[in-house]
């Protein structure tokens, strides 16, 4: 057993770990914090992605004791976030999502898709989102989603 | 602004799955709970001679003779001559499939349970293994039951001579077509979590589930105790495809774990599992031969089908569920002289076949799709007219096809022609002529289908399934604040019934769909159902939730008629209220409950004494359910080169008669495109000659991402059914059903010229390299 | 899958690692950003009895601006080298190959050091450290020394590395604002392992005509004059003509080829 001490969700946590717990088992066992859904457990799918000191990353072959100092953010922990509202938002006009699986992961991949390329045509949203799997929608409400929130902000910030 | 039937209204359910607070099953934690993982065979087919448990943890690993008195999975057909399977829930005396469980590992964590199956030594002598369907017909192949003949779970033979047909016939098409083994890969893995209840003396199963009253069965007559002391729950469901429309062996176990531990027990499928012991879907073969006249009229269709079933007839839907159905539902909307078909159930090393979203329409529809291209081609015509000189037209209708099948309506044909102009097919062929700068070669297909859904009773026991639905119900309540709860027996996993049928008691009553709780997924608070598969819920449970609708309806306006003074007939349910019509005077749907439930006194002498709430039942006017039929259309463009296909444009036209909420509807239709996508050109299972299952991760098993699915542009003929109470089809599975005959067909177009043919699916590069190769060798 | 056990040290000088590596021997694996070894681990495809974490050691967190190199540290991740946030010597070449890689998520985490220790013939950084001719830094109980990219491959998941001995960083050669170059690969689906990598570096100052055929059984096959180009001879080498690996690799070499003159 290891002991850690990360940041999630703002909140300073120590626990003992083992090794072979991978963040997302910890997050979901460990602090009952069960938003982050588990697809594959080999880094493919998406489902799994959060937030990792400022960037988005795979919880499923993270492993907690290498997380150590981490600042790590889940999807509960952008309820007060203003982009993810507009995601939100976004996500349920656009029909975006169906049976809600795949939704944290491709919410945390949106996010930093809409603060880091806010220039992006829907080909290279399409090319962005390609880690995050999606077996109901499509995707057709997903890239609707964030181009429509690129354009609010677009449009929000000319003069 | 309108929220009833036909509003594009945004879904209620969306709230909780935004903010990660989804409940599936894995999200559930309980006081004590274990993890087990399975111990599964690493050989599809052997004889066990025996499995021996980690040395000093034989109290946690359990193998078949510790499940004393649990039965077999049984699902006989109640088709003549279907042979029955009994599939044990943990393997006893053979294996028959690679992941076959052996044995059933239970520990603190699921880390610790897979250590444990990782310990378990299985010594099985390993037999031939039978990894394709039609070397299993073969006499000589090695037997999967040994105490059958054959290794058929069922043929099936319509006859027709084809003497006559076969002399005349100018054009003649014969092929041999094949798709693919796949996984049906929902986001979510299967799930189940029990324990025993010891107040109520009740065994409490959570499973992500499509059929939680049929797993509730299921378990009744697996583990020998009634169905009262069985409570099943699914909550929420990420995603299903039929996938989680099953008795599973797994939830079996653990409910007998659960009980035998008294603890609760969890198990969780890993996408592991999924791949390497249940890719159980889609596998088609097709000896199929179309005859028609000089200009490509069809004459006949002649067909030998085998569906590899797999090695166990799963429950509730059998073995030979596809094989069956391909018979009747082959020649679909084409009007024809004569029909011949034999089909097989092959029985395999591999997992028994589950039906997948399209079930036998997707593997039929590429049979015949594909064989109306290549009569178009021998006719020298556009693939579009050739369908317009077959299907059936409106004026004909209702139809009766050459299986029997009754078209009640539908303007097939219109389906075609819009579907051509939404994609621009004539442009499309200019471009053609033209090329592309790079060198890649444009294609056009199409494809036609009807998806027969939300059939009933008779249907279904015609087919012989071992489950038959019959009537659905729904329970409606309309609580003293004057919040309608609606509860019905099937269960949703990703289609929006808590907010399409809010829309339906919007319709009925008036009542804001926010005012409007939909109650499923729980055996115990609702009515029994055979639950949610073959696109049956907005027709079956709609009708029900609309039925019970009315009758509430009808019971509010006779106690507010009078509290009113006026007659029931006067009064209209509009925004929550009763109001007298063309006056002023209303009171709100909560008044009238508040009546009901705490001011007895006030009521009128004929009030019903079932108050406001009531259980009604449905059924839709006639037992063949609802035709919703499209036509996709697509542009490719082929690399000869790489093999690589891209797809330019995609354009549906789709008849779903009344669409309850038309954002769903699009969402299914998008959705399943992409599954169809996936059937196409990048989902393949393959099995080695050990029937091996090859591709056992998401890196191997293809599944289509944002860059491999378009936006595809759906243009709706909304022709109400005039069998369903608002005229709703079922539509959830035809966006699944055309996308590979389409696109194979567009891909023959591009490769026509170079003298190749494609026909089997996923149509991937390799196949269309080695095609061309072939082709140059000629 | 879970994991089997694992120990876990991650230790905060180089000389640490170096005796952690030595004394478990092959019981030992080094972990970067894991996204190569984690996937191995959940499914039970790798057991080792420790990880090494490496992300401490300020050697491979190193990015120094040499003479006529840049030298990137081990533990560089993709995402830092995609966005420029680590000097690119290559006209834009890094930049590309990099973005090019996986997912945004795995970039952020995945790093260059890992990925070339992985040796995944199919790994973008196997291909473009070779067509660059990178040199690869490694440390180990006998010292410091530098390993060819071309030569640090040796087959699938198979390096040059010796016992104990970390891949420290890697030496990128500074092109010219001359020097033209392309990087062309084949994936059934975006983001995906490639099934074919072409790729050339074209610097007149250097006298370079280089170019690398990716994604082989193997080593990287490498051009060293490409001015004369046969893409099915060069694929020959390591395929059968008229097979599908065959064509898909000759059409890389050749589209990549194409790319140059754009």
């Amino acid at each position: 057993m290891k002991t850690i001490t990360l940041k999630v969700n703002g909140q300073s946590v120590s626990a003992q770990v083992e090794p072979r717990t991978h963040l997302a088992d910890f997050l979901r066992d460990y602090l009952m914090l069960t938003g982050t859904n588990l697809g594959c457990e080999h880094g493919v799918c998406g489902a799994c992605t959060l937030w990792i000191d400022g960037a988005p990353a795979r919880s499923c072959i993270t492993f907690a004791v290498a997380c150590d100092g981490a600042d790590v953010r889940t999807i509960e922990g952008f309820e007060d976030d203003a982009v993810m509202a507009a995601l939100r938002d976004a996500f349920t006009a656009e029909h975006a999502l169906q049976c809600g699986y795949c939704t944290p992961g491709m919410l945390a991949t949106a996010r930093d898709i809409v603060l880091r390329l806010p220039d992006a045509d829907e080909a290279r949203v399409r090319e962005e989102l390609a880690g995050n799997l999606c077996r109901c929608t499509g995707y057709v409400g997903i890239v609707r989603a964030v181009m429509r929130v690129l354009a609010e902000r677009r449009g929000a910030a000319s003069p | 602004m309108h929220k009833g039937v036909g509003a594009r209204l945004p879904r209620k359910e969306d709230a909780r799955f935004l903010r990660g607070q989804g409940q599936y099953v894995a999200n559930i934690r309980m006081v004590g709970m274990c993890d087990v993982a399975f111990a599964r065979s690493a050989v599809a087919h052997g004889r066990i001679r025996g499995i021996v448990k980690p040395s000093g943890r034989e109290a946690s690993v359990f193998t078949a003779a510790d499940l004393a008195g649990v039965r077999p999975i049984v699902a006989d057909s109640g088709l003549p001559g279907f042979k029955s399977s009994a599939f044990p829930v943990l393997a006893t005396g053979k294996v028959r499939f690679v992941g076959e469980m052996l044995a059933m590992c239970v520990a603190a964590t699921r880390a610790e349970a897979e250590d444990l199956a990782a310990a378990v030594e299985a010594d099985i002598e390993p037999l031939p293994a039978v990894h394709d369907m039609l070397e299993a017909l073969c006499p000589s192949a090695p037997r999967i039951h040994e105490h059958w003949p054959d290794n058929v779970f069922l043929e099936t033979v319509i006859d027709a001579d084809l003497a006559d047909v076969q002399a005349r016939a100018a054009i003649k098409v014969t092929r041999r077509i094949r798709t693919a083994r796949q996984a049906m890969n929902p986001m979510e893995g299967r799930a189940v979590l029990a324990y025993v209840d010891r107040r109520l003396d009740q065994l409490v199963v959570y499973a992500g589930d499509q059929m939680p009253h049929i797993t509730r069965t299921g378990l009744s007559e697996c583990l020998g105790i009634d169905h009262g002391r069985i409570h099943v729950v699914s909550p929420d469901v990420g995603g299903g495809f039929g996938y989680k429309a099953i008795l599973l062996p797994e939830v079996v176990c653990v409910a007998w774990l659960a009980m035998k531990l008294g603890r609760p027990v969890r198990w969780l499928e890993d996408r592991y599992e999924q791949l390497s012991a249940n890719a159980n879907c889609r596998e088609h073969h097709y000896d199929i031969t179309g005859y028609a006249d000089a200009d490509g009229r069809l004459l006949a269709i002649d067909c030998e089908a085998v569906v590899d079933s797999g090695a166990y007839s799963l429950y509730p839907f059998s073995a030979c569920l596809e094989a069956a159905q391909v018979g009747s539902i082959l020649p679909g909307p084409y009007r024809m002289e004569k029909y011949r078909c034999r089909t097989w159930s092959a029985a395999t090393n591999k997992p028994g076949i589950l039906p997948y979203r399209g079930v036998a329409r997707t593997g039929v529809c590429f049979a015949i799709e594909l064989v109306m291209d290549a009569i178009a081609r021998a006719a020298r015509r556009e693939p579009y007219e050739v369908r317009l000189a077959n299907l059936v037209p409106p004026d004909a209708m209702p139809f009766v096809n050459v299986t029997n099948k009754y078209f009640d309506s539908g303007d097939y044909p219109q389906a075609v022609r819009r579907a051509v102009a939404a994609l621009g097919w004539d442009g499309w062929r200019e471009k053609q002529r033209r090329g592309l700068p790079d060198g890649r070669r444009i294609g056009l297909g199409l494809a036609v289908y009807c998806e027969q859904a939300a059939h009933g009773t008779s249907v279904y026991y015609g087919w012989g399934i071992p489950m038959v639905p019959g009537h659905e119900q729904c329970q409606a309540r309309l609580s003293p604040d004057g919040v309608l709860e609606l509860r019905i027996g099937a269960h949703s996993h990703g289609q929006g019934m808590e907010t399409a049928f809010a829309q339906v008691a919007n319709e009925l009553l008036g009542i804001d769909p926010a005012n409007v709780r939909l109650i499923h997924g729980d055996t115990a608070l609702t009515p029994y159902s055979t639950g949610t598969w073959g696109s049956r819920c907005a027709v079956m449970s709609g009708g029900a939730v609309a039925t019970a609708c009315q009758e509430i309806g009808r019971r509010v306006r006779r106690i507010a008629g009078k509290l009113m003074e006026v007659a029931a007939e006067d009064l209209e349910l509009v925004n929550g209220e009763v109001r007298v019509a063309g006056t002023d005077r209303r009171m709100t749907l909560a008044e009238v409950a508040h009546v009901w439930y705490r001011q007895p006194q006030l009521l009128p002498d004929d009030v019903d004494p079932g108050g406001l709430e009531t259980t009604a039942g449905y059924k839709a006017a006639k037992d063949t359910g609802t035709f919703s039929y499209a036509c996709h259309a697509v542009v490719v463009a082929v690399d000869v080169e790489l093999g690589h296909v891209d797809i330019l444009d995609y354009a549906i036209c789709e008849d779903g008669g009344t669409l309850i909420n038309p954002m769903i509807v699009d969402g299914q239709i998008y959705g399943g495109l992409a599954q169809g996508i996936g059937t196409a050109l990048y989902e393949e299972m393959p099995y080695d000659d050990n029937a091996q299952p090859l591709a056992s991760t998401l890196s191997d098993y293809i599944l289509p991402g944002p860059s491999e699915v378009p936006e595809p542009r759906i243009d709706h003929m909304e022709t109400p059914s005039p069998l369903t109470f608002f005229g709703q089809k079922g539509i959830g599975e035809g966006g699944a059903i055309a996308p590979p005959a389409a696109i194979a067909n567009a891909v023959n177009d591009a490769l026509a010229p170079l003298g190749v043919e494609l026909l089997e699916a996923p149509i991937t590069p390799r196949r269309i390299l080695a095609a061309l190769a072939a082709a140059k060798k000629r | 899958m879970k994991a089997a056990r694992f120990d876990y040290e991650k230790p905060r000088e180089l000389g640490a690692a170096l005796k952690l590596l030595t004394e478990a021997g092959a019981d030992a694996k080094v972990l970067a950003g894991g996204q190569s070894l984690g996937p191995m681990l959940n499914l039970r495809l790798a057991q080792p009895a420790l990880l090494v974490d490496v992300r401490g050691l300020p050697e491979l967190g190193e990015v120094r601006d040499e003479a006529d190199a840049v030298f990137i540290g081990a533990c560089t991740t993709h995402a830092a080298i995609e966005d420029g946030r680590v000097p690119d010597p290559t006209q834009g070449f890094l930049r590309k190959v990099a973005r090019g890689i996986a997912y945004r998520a795995v970039r952020n985490r995945g790093t260059v050091g890992g990925s070339l220790a992985h040796a995944d013939p199919a790994a973008d950084w196997v291909s473009a450290m070779a067509v660059l001719d990178a040199r690869i830094v490694v440390r180990g109980p006998q010292g410091e020394r530098t390993v060819a990219a071309a030569d640090f491959v040796l087959g699938i998941m198979s390096t040059a590395l010796g016992e104990g001995e970390i891949l420290v960083g890697v030496r990128v050669p500074k092109l010219s604002t001359r020097a033209r170059w392309s990087y062309w690969k084949y994936c059934r689906k975006t983001g995906e392992f490639a099934e074919a990598i072409g790729a050339f570096v074209i610097d007149p100052d250097r006298g370079w005509w280089r170019g690398v055929m990716g994604a082989t059984e193997g080593a990287p096959v490498v051009i060293e004059d490409a001015r004369v180009l046969d893409p099915a001879a060069v694929a020959a080498e390591a395929y059968e003509p008229g097979t599908y690996e065959h064509q898909v690799h000759a059409v890389a070499l050749k589209r990549a080829a194409a790319a140059l003159d754009r």
